[in-house]
Order: structure tokens, then C-alpha cells, then sequence
């Protein structure tokens, strides 16, 4: 955009007067030959690269209204460097408005851009050691699409997933991983948003390995013996729970009560 | 940052700019001004939108929102474009996507505006439903200057073809009644654009629903008659 305080007064004053004296020219001519023959070449408006700034153009006006340009044919015809002067006087766009100098504008929207990137960066920085940025860090109760298989957590130190609008609870670190869970899928809530959900039998682990044929249910970071197959289903679990580890890890496990609590003691694998 | 600067006349000296559009002078350069900031600027604030969600969501909605407008105008604008010259326009098909360009450069430049806002809210509350029909409302707020800026340059530009001005008038009002339409199920068929916190990261969601009936859901989640699901 160029600055319209560049052209000196008098070159503008000039343009002005040219503008006039054409006007004026045109006037007489369809004054002289009414009407004015159809094929007539149009003559192009003169060049007008920039308006005058306001002020000037008011002088000129006040100029032309002490001096009245010659009376316009009361039958003349739409000139074709006046296209859309009817349209624009229904419209109330009758001239244009002075064009305004310039304030940079750009510079002041690049650096708005600048520091809008610079704010999307530092959102998402990773702020915590669990890597949850600025934008995620605020408890998300009322931020959840509730559906099953949502991972939440309240205050203490249990993770639960919904399913069918009840909450199980993750019996284990290694439930969690056998889920294929994360800390990323994990939504800390406010406890008042899990007393809304009824509990649902929790999600436990069960290990074997291979060279025991007992089977047992890791909760509480304890192995607790399931006594027979009848148990096993009455619990609700089905053989695809079941995690092959070597007997070692297992045998190292701290032994929990058996499931039922009144069978005999557990047997080590 | 040369480019930056059409907005400045678009937003200050409106007028003198519609009339080099219908005087057809510098078409090609100001189209290609206004296409550089409308990017840049609905990139930017797409990034905004998709920090609540991830990474990945942010990146993706910094393309997808430009893509989201620029789709919209070319499936709409030849609508505009022959309806206009039905009812006596002599615009070419050029100066119309200018003016279109007006408009999206306008609205992009102050969703760029709300920006700052849209950050401090995504820092400041953890309601999703609330952060979704904020950002609605700011489209729509948004949407509706461009819209406002496109009236007025149809008006200069179209001002040389005396016949059916009326007529050509009301066509534009349709015609924006069919943008938004068609703008909605864009944006439907492009999101997430936020994307939902209890959801993993999707480029695009399925199909599925429409954006009116999820816009009503979230009023009513945020008035406590029911739970989005």
C-alpha cells in the first residue's frame, strides 16, 4: 500500500483540476450532441492512481460549489465511465470514502501471529512427569464423553474402567497392563464424578505358568490360589484373563488369601 | 508479511478495495494476499482448538480448518457465481471467489482476534461441551462479519449491472443460507477439531449424526438434562 502523503500537494491539486476540466469537457459535448452516438469509443477515465487525502478533497468541492460546472443534459444517457453511479446513489454509496493512511496493520498481525504460535507451543509443553501439557492438566469431569471402556480415576490411588455404566476396578498394575492401558488413557476426575457409577466387579489378572496347573488371581500385588474350576467360572473369569509368566516370578509373589477363603492353604506352583 | 497487508486494506479502505476487484485491477495478487493470511490464520487458531486434545490433534486441526474453508468455497462459490449472472451480474467467476476470499479473509482474521480468548478458556475450564459450543459461537460471530463484508462488496462490485440488482441481492442472502448449510456439514465431516478429552486421537471421526443435533446435545449437557454419550 503506498502512501498517499508521498505525491506532493500540487501534483494533487492538479490531478483535481484535470479531473474538473474533463468533467466539464464531457458535459459540453453532450450538451452540443444530444444524443451521443452509440458507437462511440468510451474515453477512459484519466489515471487516478491514489485520491486525494479528505481534506483536500473538501477544498476542492468548496472550489467547484463557488464556481457551478456547467448544467448537465436533463436527458443524458449513462456515460461508461460512470458505470454504477445510479446503483450506488439507491445504495447511498454515492463517492467512495477517503482511502486512510496506512497503520500497519501487517506487522501488527504477524507478531499477533507470532505470538498466538507461541502460545499453542507452551500449551503443549509437557508439564508433568506423566507428560500432560498445560492445555490437559485441569481435572476433566466435566470434559468426558462418558462411553464404556473410559479409564478414570479419583483422588486415591485406584484406576477404574467403566463398562455399562459401572465402574470396575483395575485390581493390578498388571491388570493395567494387560489391558493394554497407559497413563495417557487415564482421566483424573473428582471423586463426586465416580460416586455417580455403581461398582462392577473388578478386573483382576489371573497368571499360570506352565509347569503348575494352578491358577492365581493377582490383586493387591498378592497372588491369591483359585481352588477349583467350578470357583474359577463362579468368579466370572474366562480362560482369555489367563497370563503364561514363568514360575519363578510367580512362586516370588506374596501368597493372599485362596478364593474361597476357607479352602486349604495354598499350594505353591 | 507484505502479503498481511491486504487486511489492512480490506478491513480499512473496504471500499476502494471492492472497487479494484470490479475494476478488476490486481485480482491475482490480492487473491493470492488473501489466500497466504486466511491460511496462516485459520491454521493458527486450528492449533488452538486442537491443544485440549493432543499433539496430534493440534497438527491436524491446523490443517484441517484451513481445508474446512477453502473446500466450502469451491464447492459454493459456482452457485454464486451463475445465479449472479442469471440475474444480469457481469462479474467474472474470478472476481466472485474474490469476494468470497474477502469474506473468509475477514472471518479468519478475527477468529485469529479470538484467539488469545479461545487460549485463556482452554486453560481456565475443563468443560468440553462448553469449550465446543464457545468455539461455535465464535464461528458464528465470526462467519457472520465475512458474510457482512461479502453484502458489501456484492453491492460495489455488482453495482455496474443496473438490471435485477434486487434479485441479485436476494440470491446472495440465499446463497449464504447454502454456505452455511453446506460450511456446517464440512465442518461435520472433517472433525474433530477439538476433539473429545475421553477419546483417542482420530483424523477423521465416522460418519454418523449431524452438527445441528450434536450443537442441541451440548446445550442440553451444559443445562444438566443429559449426558452426551
Amino acid at each position: 500500500m503506498s502512501n498517499p502523503n508521498e505525491r506532493s500537494t500540487t501534483d494533487q491539486i492538479l490531478d483535481l483540476l484535470l479531473d474538473a476540466l474533463i468533467e466539464r469537457q464531457k458535459a459540453r459535448r453532450a450538451q452540443a450532441q444530444p444524443p451521443p452516438a452509440p458507437a462511440e469509443a468510451p474515453t477512459p477515465p484519466p489515471p487516478r492512481p491514489e485520491p486525494p487525502p479528505a481534506e483536500q478533497r473538501r477544498t476542492a468541492a468548496r472550489s467547484m460549489s463557488t464556481k457551478p460546472a456547467a448544467p448537465p443534459s436533463p436527458h443524458r444517457e449513462p456515460q461508461p465511465e460512470d458505470p454504477g453511479q445510479a446503483a450506488q446513489s439507491r445504495s447511498g454509496l454515492e463517492e467512495p470514502p477517503p482511502q486512510l493512511p496506512s497503520i500497519q496493520m501487517g506487522k501488527m498481525l504477524g507478531r499477533l501471529a507470532l505470538l498466538i504460535v507461541a502460545l499453542v507451543v507452551l500449551v503443549n509443553i509437557p508439564v508433568t512427569r506423566y507428560g500432560v501439557s498445560l492445555a490437559r492438566i485441569l481435572p476433566e469431569t466435566t470434559a468426558l464423553i462418558i462411553r464404556d471402556g473410559l479409564v478414570l480415576k479419583g483422588s486415591g490411588s485406584e484406576i477404574y474402567v467403566l463398562e455399562d455404566d459401572k465402574l470396575r476396578w483395575i485390581s493390578s498394575l498388571d491388570a493395567f497392563e494387560h489391558l493394554g492401558l497407559t497413563w495417557q488413557d487415564v482421566h483424573v476426575v473428582d471423586d463426586e464424578f465416580l460416586s455417580r457409577f455403581e461398582q462392577g466387579r473388578p478386573i483382576h489378572v489371573l497368571l499360570k505358568c506352565q509347569s503348575s496347573p494352578h491358577i492365581y488371581r493377582l490383586e493387591n500385588e498378592q497372588k491369591r490360589w483359585i481352588k477349583d474350576i467350578d470357583t474359577f467360572l463362579a468368579e466370572g473369569h474366562v480362560w482369555e484373563d489367563v497370563r503364561f509368566v514363568s514360575c519363578e516370578y510367580l512362586r516370588g509373589l506374596p501368597d493372599g488369601p485362596p478364593i474361597p477363603e476357607d479352602a486349604r492353604p495354598p499350594p505353591e506352583p | 508479511m507484505k502479503d498481511l497487508a491486504v487486511i489492512e486494506t480490506i478491513l480499512r479502505n473496504r471500499h476502494h478495495f471492492f472497487i479494484e476487484i470490479r475494476d478488476g485491477v490486481g485480482l491475482n495478487q490480492k487473491m493470492r494476499a488473501m489466500l497466504i493470511s486466511s491460511i496462516l490464520f485459520l491454521a493458527l487458531y486450528g492449533a488452538v482448538l486442537g491443544s485440549t486434545h493432543s499433539l496430534w490433534q493440534t497438527l491436524s486441526s491446523a490443517v484441517k480448518l484451513p481445508l474446512l474453508f477453502l473446500a466450502t468455497l469451491i464447492v459454493c462459490s459456482p452457485t454464486l457465481y451463475f445465479f449472479n449472472v442469471l440475474f444480469g451480474s457481469n462479474q467474472s467467476l474470478t472476481q466472485n471467489v474474490a469476494l468470497i476470499l474477502t469474506a473468509i479473509t475477514v472471518t479468519a482474521v478475527l477468529l485469529l482476534s479470538f484467539s488469545p480468548i479461545v487460549v485463556f478458556f482452554l486453560l481456565t475450564t475443563a468443560s468440553y461441551q462448553f469449550f465446543k459450543l464457545m468455539n461455535v459461537s465464535i464461528f458464528a460471530i465470526c462467519g457472520i462479519v465475512g458474510v457482512v463484508f461479502l453484502s458489501q462488496g456484492m453491492r460495489i462490485v455488482s453495482a455496474a449491472g443496473r438490471e435485477g440488482t434486487s434479485a441479485r441481492r436476494v440470491v446472495m442472502w440465499l446463497w449464504v443460507v447454502v454456505y452455511a448449510f453446506v460450511g456446517s456439514q464440512m465442518a461435520w465431516t472433517l472433525r474433530p477439531f477439538i476433539g473429545a478429552p475421553s477419546m483417542e486421537f482420530e483424523l477423521f471421526r465416522q460418519l454418523g449424526g449431524n452438527f445441528y443435533t450434536n450443537v442441541f446435545a451440548s446445550i442440553g449437557e451444559i443445562l444438566g438434562f443429559f449426558v452426551v454419550r
